[in-house]
């Protein structure tokens, strides 16, 4: 029986594997892609209590990520699109507009 | 007598004496005396440049005629038997008075302060000064400043200052008066430094307008005191029971009218016992006072203190020691502006203000004291200096401080009648003797200097007939004119009255007088005779002097006039059971019957009839004795002597006195320069380090060192933005844990 310790430790490690890509990695597309990670190491955890608890209500919230984290990533790569027709490149280092 | 008699029957007279404006209507009217100048100050003061010089001109004095003509009709209707005013202070209607109350000017909790005007015989007589002398100093003014550019400035100044002097002369608050006081003192102040490019005069009128500020802080402690001193007398006459319905009457005025109403304060005046027979429950000026800011001094004491604050103010606007050191400087405006401003009207409102809260001041001895000893310190020391001044209008204005000075003295005795007129009877002939010097200055290129005139007489008549009426009126010499019976009436009331408690001030003051009125007839004797008699100096700007126009020879005519017809006013002609009464006393007798009775009752002024014509003797002796003194001077043995110099003592003394015994010296040495330091200081270490670069620029550096610091964290890289973010859910999730573990 896999318990529920079992699938949050899970959740867990997922977490910050996309926590520390976000952190140290250069490319745009990767942090975006651990982004997702993380995301989904919390619908993880949604579903862990669901299963726990038995009912519904962390199925829902689990499907509610989903859908955010859909438009998330539809207007994320549409700006990443538009950054990278702008000036060439993805890497993060290169693209600190956010000072000004 | 037969001539009071003929007055009280005479058909004419009788028809004269009904008003033919009713007291009620003018009454209402009055704000209109005001209102007028004030009109014409505006109208003067925005449009006169594009109206031109006649139409301001013509604007200006008849404004100032209208608010004559508004004054004969209220002193006309205050001269009617059947006028009397119902105050709300007291149940008894006040007879010879009319006033009306326009609403609350301000008020704030229990104190407010009314806008009311109101006549009596007193200011009936202060109105028709100021209008009548007003009128005629404005029809000179019109051909003296006829090729000035600032026409339009001058009258503007000029009529405004007639409404601000209406306005002190008719108030019934001290406020409002307060109002006019520090409207005449910057109309002084415009018009000192009227030719304001030239940086000597400009400072002349700061001069007067600091000097004059000292003593309007002064009047308005004085004012704030006061009111603590009205309403605690409220308060404990409220604690006493059967103080009568007299009582309820002036507080039902107080809570209508404000404490610092006029008739009130005469009121209170009223109510307090005397304190040699004090009443159960009744207020004496021995009571301490029991609550409030002034809690533990007694009545008395804290009234001292106020009337000494009026002093102060006083001292400021009538230039009286200490304050006197502005007047003089002052003769660097306009020739008609020392007349009116600065010696008929203006410095005048420190007697009228005595004479207003006089019922007040004959309460308080050493205050009285204290304002006759100044007054006749002020009149010998100003006398003093006028012997060697130089400059002609110098001369008149040490003169008009050391007449001044007399009215102190009379004013310090409790003599108000004698000081009120020796005002009136001054406001003539020293306005006369200011135009007067005016034409002198007018035909002889603007030369001041007395040394450098001489042998006016022939080439202008006109100046030098009524320069020598206004002389004699001012010392009595050759003839008693009407400076003489005021003069003297000052001096024989000073001599008959005492001061309970300080009865060596009457006589102190008395001699003190008496060398005054010598030394009087001595400088203006020198002025006359250096300027009109003799030789033609050989220094003169111009070969021939020239009279001046009519509309300046019409005003010096007219108050040479008045300077000789005033005297009437001086002559005992009233009997009045026990003895006789100057018309002028028995004129002003419905305002000053209060202070004497108060003075009697609380006996403060004792006053013993003598005989008068001994003391006109002993004055026109000394008159005389002045003025021959300065004949034999300046006519016979200064001549003689040309080209030898005088002995070193008189040389010394005379060096002293044209410097004023370098009191200004003396100012600049103790006050001027250890103030000038001290704000130095201040501003260099509190405004400068403390506030300026300590606080202002100090907080600015910090904000500005601190954002730098900051600055820094803000690295536009999103990827540390997110450690800084996993950092605090990291921070958050270990308090979470530890928290659970506890």
């Amino acid at each position: 029986m896999v318990s529920t310790e079992h699938y949050l430790f899970l959740a867990a490690l997922i977490f910050c594997v996309g926590m520390f890509g976000v952190m140290v990695r250069r490319n745009a597309l990767v942090v975006f892609m651990c982004i997702e990670l993380m995301l989904n190491a919390s619908n993880l955890t949604f579903l862990a209590f669901a299963r726990q608890r038995g009912d519904s209500m962390g199925h829902v919230s689990a499907f509610f990520v989903i859908a955010v984290a859909a438009a998330e990533a539809a207007i994320g790569l549409a700006i990443l699109i538009a950054v990278y027709r702008s000036r060439g490149t993805l890497n993060i280092q290169d693209i600190r507009t956010m000072k000004h | 007598m037969v001539f009071s008699e003929c007055i009280r029957h005479a058909p004419l007279l009788e028809c004269l004496q009904k008003s033919p404006v009713d007291a009620q209507s003018m009454a209402q009217m009055a704000w209109l005396i005001i209102a007028l100048p004030l009109a014409g100050a505006f109208i003067c003061g925005v449009f006169g440049r594009m109206l031109g010089r006649a139409n301001t001109n013509l604007i200006a004095c008849a404004a100032v005629a209208g608010s004559f003509v508004f004054c004969v009709l209220a002193f006309w209707a205050v001269n009617d038997r059947a006028t009397t005013l119902i105050s709300p202070f007291s149940r008894d209607p006040i007879r010879y008075a009319l006033g009306h109350d326009f609403g609350t000017w301000f008020a704030a909790g229990s104190f407010r302060v009314n806008f009311g005007l109101a006549v009596d015989h007193l200011s009936a007589v202060m109105i028709m000064v100021v209008t009548g002398v007003g009128l005629l100093i404005h029809v000179y003014s019109t051909s003296y400043m006829a090729h000035d550019e600032g026409y339009w400035r001058f009258f503007a100044y000029l009529n405004l200052f007639i409404a601000m002097m209406l306005t002190l002369v008719l108030a019934d608050s001290l406020p409002l008066l307060f109002v006019g006081w520090e409207g005449v003192g910057l109309c002084s102040y415009l018009l000192i430094g009227f030719w304001y490019e030239d940086a000597a005069k400009a400072w002349a009128g700061r001069k007067a307008f600091i000097v004059n500020r000292i003593g309007d802080f002064g009047f308005l402690i004085g004012m704030f005191l006061l009111t603590l001193w009205v309403s605690a007398f409220q308060a404990q006459t409220d604690n006493a029971t059967g103080q009568g319905r007299a009582l309820e009457q002036w507080r039902a005025g107080v809570s209508e009218q404000g404490p610092l109403n006029l008739r009130g304060l005469e009121q209170v005046a009223l109510r307090i016992a005397p304190s040699f027979a004090p009443m159960a429950g009744a207020v004496s000026l021995q009571t301490p006072i029991q609550s409030g800011p002034l809690e533990g001094n007694t009545f008395g004491q804290v009234l001292v203190a106020v009337l000494l604050l009026f002093m102060l103010g006083a001292a400021g606007k009538s230039a009286q020691l200490p304050l006197y050191i502005w007047l003089p400087d002052a003769m660097v405006g306009p020739t008609p502006v020392s007349a009116l401003i600065h010696a008929a009207t203006m410095v005048t409102a420190g007697v009228y203000l005595f004479c207003r809260i006089g019922s007040l001041l004959v309460l308080a001895p050493a205050a009285m004291a204290v304002i006759a000893l100044v007054g006749a310190a002020t009149a010998l020391l100003a006398a003093l200096i006028a012997f060697a001044q130089n400059d002609i209008k110098k001369v008149l204005a040490y003169s008009t401080v050391s007449q001044l000075g007399f009215m102190f003295m009379a004013l310090g005795l409790g003599v108000y009648w004698a000081a009120i007129f020796h005002l009136v009877t001054h406001a003539f002939f020293k306005a006369c003797l200011f135009l007067g010097a005016g034409s002198v200055m007018h035909g002889n290129a603007d030369e001041t200097d007395i040394r450098r005139l001489g042998g006016l007489r022939k080439e202008m008549p006109w100046t030098a007939a009524t320069f020598l009426i206004a002389s004699i009126a001012i010392s009595g010499f050759i003839l008693p004119l009407s400076g003489f019976f005021s003069k003297d009436a000052i001096l024989h009331g000073v001599h008959s009255s005492q001061l309970a408690g300080y009865e060596w001030v009457s006589s102190a003051v008395w001699i003190g007088g008496l060398l005054t009125a010598f030394c009087t007839a001595f400088y203006i004797g020198r002025l006359y005779l250096l300027v009109f008699e003799g030789k033609r100096s050989p220094d003169a700007p111009v070969a021939h002097a020239h009279e001046s126009d009519w509309p300046m020879i019409m005003p010096l005519a007219a108050l040479a006039a008045l300077s000789v017809v005033a005297l009437i006013y001086g002559l005992p002609i009233i009997d009045v059971g026990d003895g006789r009464q100057t018309l002028i006393e028995n004129y002003l007798s419905t305002v000053f019957n209060l202070p004497h009775q108060l003075a009697r009752i609380h006996r403060t002024v004792s006053v013993e009839q003598e005989g008068l014509f001994g003391a006109w003797a002993l004055a026109w002796v000394i008159a005389l004795a002045g003025g021959g003194f300065a004949c034999v001077l300046y006519l016979w043995y200064l001549p003689s002597r040309r080209g030898a110099p005088l002995p070193a003592p008189i040389r010394t003394l005379a060096r002293w006195a044209a410097n004023g015994f370098y009191l200004d010296q003396v100012y600049d040495f103790g006050i001027v320069r250890p103030i000038k330091f001290i704000s130095f200081v201040l501003y260099k270490v509190i405004d400068s380090l403390l506030i300026d670069t300590l606080l202002v620029r100090g907080t600015a550096w910090i904000t500005a060192r601190v954002a730098s610091a900051i600055r820094l964290l803000q690295t536009g890289d999103a990827q540390s933005y997110a450690a800084v973010m996993a950092l605090a859910v990291l921070c958050a999730a270990g308090y979470a844990v530890i928290q659970v573990l506890k």
